[in-house]
Parts: structure tokens; sequence; C-alpha cells
């Protein structure tokens, strides 16, 4: 889904946010300030694991009497087959459905009630709840969460109830949305073995036809609290949280690891195409690259050439294809980060009855000058710096706070790397990015979709017979 | 995801802002709530406030637990400084801020902003122009000049005008290829407020930005912008009195702008319903808003309304998403917003569902207002919007960022700090009479109402037909207002 994929294209932004500790450091202190400041707050974080193999990661923020809560469950549609594709997707919603001591409604209402509001989102990788609380709601939200993860009621009746809400969001983000439509075939295209191919929001057919067993299976199997991690920032204590995750949470038992996912892609050996016609006043075009897994050491170097690609007015493919060929309208990058190669993407928005031969020309242009020569100094330190702003940026909120220490430690397999970025960052040369930009911005390696508009002259004529 | 932020932004937008001021001495009244939320209810951080000879005002506020500042600024008359016919001129003039200034030519400003990792909007609104900045700390110089350089020194250039206006007109198209949800606001407010300039569209349409010309922004910055007209607000690690006569140096020569500040006039609710069908011809799903004109920022039920609008809803237990989602499934969210300029705005619920249940969720929708206006909020309910409200509102208030816009929304509407610093006393204090009071004003009666729905008319044409008086028009036409013809039988 689009906007999932907008999210955690922002989250692998974040993981590229932290450089600045040398750069300019002779004149600008703000670099020792990034480093100290990191310092000290990678110093106050607390872990702990349950006995039941429950990961707790607390970051005491006093500042602001609120408490933000994310509960990372490594499970996405990556996890799932024909024929239960969208499955992930749906137990995000059906965890707010009703368990033993809370039935249906009552997860959020008896929330709401005490101050707080939630959330969830899915991905390829990953399912994550989110709670955003006042600290007087701490162990109220404690005992919501260990009733849904140990009793959670999967009633028939609920489940059809809830299909009709995730068709509609489907029509809503897919059917009825160009881009988001578009988007969905690149990526199926893209993909021939990897379940990456699947849409997280799931195909139609099988949005209806998910089984009650399919449903039971699914969470014995991915909700259990050792495929899970749990990071609470804000105005607690990490002695607070621990002994409530202690009380309400370790009681629930562990399960059989799941089911690796083995499958990898095979090396693309060519251009895959993929064209949709429908109503539509303006043409679309898409290009989604094969890229890297959130580990890969060149992942800040990746992250890096995007922005410097298409972040601001001042990008590479703004300054081209919007403001001095005018063939675009807007271009959006995304960099998909996850357990395997995930997808970087490139979104061209065209004006109506723009040419898109043009702008795919341009767009291909564009990218051969930076594989042959690379990007300059003054590109690279930029991109740097948008990247520390941007980790402040992260890092004003508690809900920043959680969702990059989530991110670091579910992707990167240790959130201590949140604070270790900035150097990271710091240290790729121009070299590295020419090197990224051969290795997954090449021909061989994508797959180009474009949204080619149709008009409604054919039900004009029917309405005119009506 | 479990739901889009959407709505309830807005809704928190508004929630976020509402805090009473004129109501009646309540403080010797027992609170509902627990002691927990009043307690932990947050105040704004203290400005230091300048008032320059031309009129500017800036407000300062110093901040220093990261290195970064923040700055919000709004220039008032925004988009009511349209002529008529050149609704977007004002959003043109605001876009082209940014597109050269001073000694910067278009590119070179882009590289100054971003090579610095700077973040710079702007936002053409409806009764000001807002715009936003995010700097690291030690660029707070650079970034004072890059925002005298858009206010004072804008170089309006032909072709940069000619390519920002062909752009916002094909983004506009774009949009409508879109999720219609990203559009159906404006028709609802072409088509609710008619000939009242709140009517007109901000970033104006296909139609009005066609004819935009150099001399309409000329026309507009010498008309509008100025130093009269300025609010700012800067938050973050700096020293307040070195910005503040750096500021001055930079602003003090702003000129004032030539002509007063455009106001609208005062807005009333509609009698009776009518129906505004946009076809589009490709949806399997039908997007609707429906409402009346409720409330201004400074109402003094605000608070009232706020918690109303919470309870009907401005949250994921709302009566609407409850019923439209939770119990039924028929959609994937049902929500209402309450906007709030100057004048009285629009008070809408909003949902959408697939193309064949479109009666069976207006219906729907329908009664739940009705039963709302008729029934309010028992006690319980009360207690947990009020709950909720006061829970939600820290975390609106913890960056620069948000510090700045609030400061400068306070002082745009004439408000002051005890709008926030008393909000939790003020909700706390709300009872269930004047709730009840504030919802039968305020909440749109089911009988006057302002239908817009966005879906295949072929298919929904004879239900919508069942609501009022039906006008039509299609996705594809190049203004948001309907043709001026009669309403179809």
């Amino acid at each position: 889904m689009r906007r999932q994929k907008c999210f955690i294209a922002s989250l692998m932004l974040l993981a590229g946010t932290a450089a600045c500790a040398q750069g300019r450091a002779a004149t600008v202190p703000a670099g020792a300030k990034t480093a100290s400041a990191a310092a000290t707050a990678a110093a106050q974080v607390r872990t702990r694991t349950l006995k039941n193999g429950l990961k707790v990661i607390v970051w005491p923020v006093p500042a602001n009497p609120s408490v933000a809560l994310y509960d990372w469950f490594r499970v996405g549609s990556r996890n799932e087959r024909p024929g239960i594709t969208g499955l992930s997707h749906f137990f995000e919603h059906m965890m707010f459905n009703g368990a033993k001591k809370y039935g249906p409604g009552e997860f959020d209402r008896v929330m709401e009630a005490h101050g707080g509001r939630n959330n969830a989102y899915t991905s390829e990788d990953v399912t994550v709840y989110q709670d955003w609380f006042p600290r007087s709601a701490l162990e109220t939200i404690f005992d919501l969460e260990a009733d849904r993860l140990g009793h959670l009621a999967i009633d028939p009746k609920v489940v059809e109830s809830e299909r009709g809400v995730v068709y509609s969001e489907r029509r809503s983000s897919v059917d009825n949305d160009n881009s988001g439509l578009l988007m969905e075939q690149v990526q199926a295209t893209a993909f021939v073995a990897h379940p990456y191919q699947i849409p997280v929001i799931g195909w139609p057919a099988d949005i209806e036809s998910w089984k009650q067993e399919d449903l039971e299976r699914y969470f014995r199997t991915y909700y259990a609290p050792n495929n899970a991690t749990l990071i609470v920032v804000g105005a607690v204590t990490p002695e607070q949280v621990f002994a409530l995750a202690e009380k309400y949470l370790e009681p629930i038992p562990s399960q059989p690891e799941p089911e690796p996912v083995r499958t990898q892609e095979p090396v693309q050996q060519g251009e895959r195409r993929v064209t949709v016609r429908k109503l539509a006043q303006a043409p679309l075009l898409q290009m989604a690259f094969h890229g890297l897994r959130a580990r890969d050491d060149d992942a800040p170097a990746l992250d890096l050439l995007m922005r410097l690609l298409s972040d601001g007015d001042s990008s590479r493919l703004h300054r081209r294809l919007v403001e001095e060929e005018r063939v675009a309208i807007q271009v959006t990058g995304y960099v998909g980060a996850g357990f395997d190669p995930s997808l970087s993407w490139l979104l061209v928005d065209l004006p109506p009855g723009g040419d898109l031969a043009k702008a795919e020309a341009l767009l291909d242009e564009e990218l051969a000058k930076v594989r042959t020569a690379g990007v300059t100094d003054a590109e690279l330190r930029k991109a740097k710096n948008i990247v520390v702003a941007d980790f402040w940026r992260h890092l004003e909120t508690n809900d920043g706070r959680a969702r990059a220490l989530g991110t670091f430690e579910v992707f990167h397999g240790d959130w201590k790397k949140l604070f270790g970025a900035p150097e990271r960052y710091e240290a790729v040369t121009r070299e590295q990015v020419r090197q990224v930009a051969i290795k997954v911005f090449g021909q061989n390696n994508r797959t180009v979709g474009v949204l080619v508009p149709e008009t409604d002259a054919g039900e004009a004529k029917q309405e005119a017979a009506r | 995801m479990k739901r889009l932020e959407m709505g309830t932004a807005l809704a928190a937008l508004w929630m976020a802002s509402a805090a009473g001021a004129e109501q009646q001495p309540l403080a010797d009244r027992p609170a509902v709530v627990r002691g927990d939320a009043a307690r932990d209810a947050v105040t704004l951080p203290k400005v230091r406030e300048v008032v320059l000879k031309n009129g500017a005002r800036l407000l300062l506020v110093e901040r220093h637990d990261v290195p970064l500042v923040a700055f919000s600024a709004r220039v008032r008359g925004g988009a009511l400084g349209d002529p008529l016919g050149k609704e977007g001129v004002a959003a043109l003039t605001a876009e082209l801020l940014r597109k050269g200034a001073g000694a910067r030519n278009a590119s070179q400003f882009a590289d100054t902003v971003d090579g610095v990792g700077g973040a710079l909007s702007v936002s053409p609104g409806r009764e000001s122009l807002d715009i936003q900045g995010q700097f690291m700390a030690r660029d707070t110089a650079l970034m004072v000049e890059l925002l005298a350089d858009m206010l004072l020194r804008p170089r309006f250039e032909l072709a940069e005008l000619e390519k920002t206006r062909e752009r916002m007109v094909s983004s506009l198209v774009a949009e409508k290829d879109g999720d219609p949800r990203g559009v159906i606001g404006l028709y609802f407010q072409a088509f609710h407020f008619g000939e009242h300039p709140y009517a007109r569209p901000t970033g104006g349409s296909e139609a009005s930005l066609a004819t935009l010309q150099r001399e309409d922004v000329l026309a507009y910055a010498k008309a509008h912008l100025g130093g009269d007209r300025l609010i700012l607000t800067v938050v973050g690690d700096f020293d307040a009195k070195q910005l503040a006569a750096r500021l001055e140096a930079a602003l003090g020569g702003w000129a004032r702008a030539s002509t007063p500040v455009p106001v609208a006039p005062p807005t009333q609710p509609t009698q009776g319903r009518r129906v505004l069908l946009v076809d589009k011809p490709d949806a399997t799903q039908t997007y609707f808003w429906l409402g009346n004109t409720g409330i201004s920022r400074t109402d003094p039920a605000r608070v009232e309304v706020g918690l109303a609008n919470t309870v009907l809803g401005g949250r994921f237990t709302s009566l609407l998403n409850t019923a439209l989602r939770v119990k039924s499934g028929l959609t994937y969210g049902a929500g209402s917003v309450v906007l709030t300029p100057l004048q009285p705005g629009p008070f809408a619920v909003s949902s959408y569902t697939k193309t064949e249940s479109t009666a069976q969720a207006l219906d729907m929708t329908l009664d739940v207002l009705s039963r709302f206006r008729q029934q309010g909020v028992d006690a319980a309910m009360l207690a947990s919007a009020q709950e909720y409200v006061l829970g939600q509102f820290p975390p609106t208030l913890e960056t620069g960022t948000q510090i700045s816009a609030k400061w400068s929304e306070l002082a745009f509407y004439g408000l002051d700090a005890s709008d926030v610093d008393d909000y939790a006393k003020r909700v706390s204090q709300v009872e269930p009479a004047r709730l009840l009071a504030a919802i039968q004003r305020v909440v749109p009666a089911p009988e006057d109402l302002t239908l817009v729905l966005v879906g295949k008319a072929a298919d929904i044409r004879e239900v919508a037909r069942k609501y009022g008086p039906v006008t039509e028009m299609r996705i594809t036409d190049p203004s948001f207002a309907p043709p001026r013809a009669a309403p179809s039988p």
C-alpha cells in the first residue's frame, strides 16, 4: 500500500538521519552537540528481555506528561502465500476486535476513556501497534495489551464485518487511487519469486476468502512474545515499565520460532514493464529497482543518493524534470529497506496530456549521469545535512523516538545503532554513492510502470443516451 | 493501517486549539474527571514580544533541548484578498515567495535551504499566508536572511510564475485522479458557502488559475504583503535578545500593505437540504461530506463544541465510526470535522462506502446525527471524551514547530496563552447541560444540510435525490463550484 510504503520509507530516512559529527565540525558546534546529545540519550535507554522472549526497551523522557508505546511484530505480507494474501494486515485490524477480558470494541473504548489513542500499520515485513496516552494510563494500557496478546477472540461475525472495512480501505488506497493502483502492479511485476510481490492490503479474492482456521493459525504462529519487541518512550521510569511488563506480559507463553522466509529473489536479467489503462486525466510513471536490505552496509549510501536525487526543490530529478523540462509536476523517491532486499522507487506524476516517453528518457539520462559521473561534494554535504536535521526532527517527540528505536532494533538488530548512525552516514564517500548507483539504478534491474489515461467518452455517450 | 489520520488530524487540530475564555467562571465547581489530567496539564512557554514600528509582531521563545530553530509566520489577508474570478492569486503569490528572492534566483534559493538541511514551506490559507521553517540552530542568521528576502524582496519572475501556475493547475487535475478524500472538502465549501468568500478555493481552480498574470501577483503583493500584516513566532536554540535585534534589522524596513486587511462577512447556517453530486465514473466507492455552518475560532462554546465533535466523529470510538465502521463494516472510516476560521466555518461529517451501500451509509449517518442532537452525551461518555481530549493535548505541544505555530495562531485570532494554559481546567468543567446546548446550537440538523457526494453518478443519481434537490457536476469540470443552473428535477 502506498501510504504504508511512504511510512516505511520515512523510517528508512530516519535510519539515514544522523550524519553530522565531523563535516563542518570545526566551524559548526552542532556537530559536537549531536554526538554528545546522542551519547546522553543512549545512556538513558534501558532494556530487559522477559522469560517468554519479549524484549522491552524503555527510554524515559520526562519533559511531556505523555507516553508513546510501540509493539513490533515480525510479521508482514512477506510471511504470506497465495490464498492468504493480506492476512497480516487483516490481523492488524482483528487485534482491536475483542479478547477475553475486553470484548469487541472494548479495547478502544477503555483506552480512549483513559485518555489514550492508538493506531497500527502493516508493511511487507512488520506489523506495528502504537498507543499514545497520558502517563496516568500506563497500567491500563498494559492490561489491554496483555488481554489481546494472550487471549484474542476471533469471532466469525466480527471477521465478516471487518472484511468490509478492509475492502473499503483497499478501494480507497488502491482501486480508487491511480497512484496506489499502479504501485501495486509495479510491485507485483518486480518480484517473480519473493513474497514481497504480495500487496500488503491483499488481493481482492483473498480478502473475500480468509478462513477461520487461517486466522487462528496465523495468530498462534506470529503473535508470540518471542516474535515481538516492545518500545516505551516518555514520562515513565524503566522500573515501572519492567514491573508492569513482568506482571502483565511475562505470563503469555512463547511459541516455536516461525518458519523463516527462505526464498530469495533471483537476480533480474532485464527490464520489466507494466501498463495500466484507466479512466484518468493525467498519466503516471513509476520505476522500481531491486535495492538493499535495511542492514546492508551500502544502505546509508543509497539513502543519501535518493535524497540528492529527489528530496527538495534543489534535487536533481526535481530540477530537471519539473523545473527545467516541465515534463512532470512532482518526482518522489522512496528507499524501501526491509529484512530482505527491497524496492527503491521513483514516482513521477505527469501533467494532463504529459509525455510519458520524454519523462522516462529524462529520468534515464539523469540516472545514467549519476552512474557514470557520480555526485558532487556539495550534493553529498547537502544530503548529509538534511539527514542530521531530520535526525533531530524525529527525536523531538516521544513518538519519533519510539519509532526510531524500534526501527533500529527490529531492522538493524540493535537499537544502539540509532545513535551510531551519524558516524555511519558521515563516513559515506562520493565513490560509494556512485557504486551504489551502478548497483541499484541500472536498466536491467528495474520495473517500469505507466498509467495511460483513457477518456470517458464511452461513459459520456451512455450518459447522453440516458 | 487501522485507520488513516486525515479526518482525525483535522479534528485534533481543532481540539488542540479549543479552549474557552469568555465563559462563566466555573472555578469553584468540582471537576468531573480525575485529577491526573489537570495535574499534567501543559502550559505554553512564555514569549518575549516585540512590536516593530511597521506593526510587525515578533514572538520569541528560547528552548535549548535540541539544536533546532523553528518559525511560524502569518501574513494576514490570504485568499480573502483574491479578486473575484482570480481565485488562487494569493496562493500563487505565496508559492512564488520561494521561487527567487533577494540575491538568489529560484534555483539558488532552493540550494541554500536544502544545502543546510533546512525545511521551509509556504501554505496559502483562507485568511493568512503561512510560512513555516525549521533550521539547525547554527543556521539561524541564514534563516532570518531567507525569510526577510522572501517577504521583502520576492522576485516574482515571469518564467517562474508561468511554471508554477501551470504546475498548480496540473496538480489539481492529478488530485482529482487520486483519492477523492483529498478534494471533496473543496467541493463542499464551494457548494455550501455559495456567494460567500469562504466558498472560493484557496488554491484556485483550473479555470481561475489559467487567467492569472504577473500583474495580478504584483497587485496582490502590493495590497496584501506588508509589515503591518506580519505575526512571526520563533522557537528554539537561540538568544532571544540577539535574535530580536537581528529580526528588527531584517524586517523593520518592510513597508505597510497598501490596503486594509480583507474581512469576510459573517456566515450563517443554511436552511433546508441540497445535494451536490460530483460524477467520477470510475469510482467504486461513494465519498461524502454532509454538514452546515458551525463556529468561529473564538466562539465562546468552542471547548464544548470540541468535546461534541470528539464524541460525534473525532475519535475511533465516536458515534459515527462505531455505527458505520465498527458495527456495520460499511466503511474504513467515518468522522466529523470542525473548521474554525475568523467567521464560522463548516461542521461536517465525512465518510465513504462502496457504491451499492451509499443509501445505507447516508441513512445511518443521518440517524446518528438526529439521535446525537436529541440525546446529547451521557455522563460516562462525557467523562471519556474529557479524558481523551486532555490526554491527547500535551503531545500537540511537544516540538518547536508546534509551539511556534500555536503562538502565531493565538496572536492571529486575538487570543492569549490562557487559551492553552486554562484548557485542561475548561475541559474538565464542562457539564452535560451546557454541552447539550452547544450540540443543539452547532451540530448540523438533519433537515438543514448541505450534502456532497463524489462517486459514480450513473449508479447513485436516484439515491442522491432522496436527500434533496440535486445539482450535478463532473469531476473533470475545471472548477469546484457547480455551474449556475437550476437543480435537476
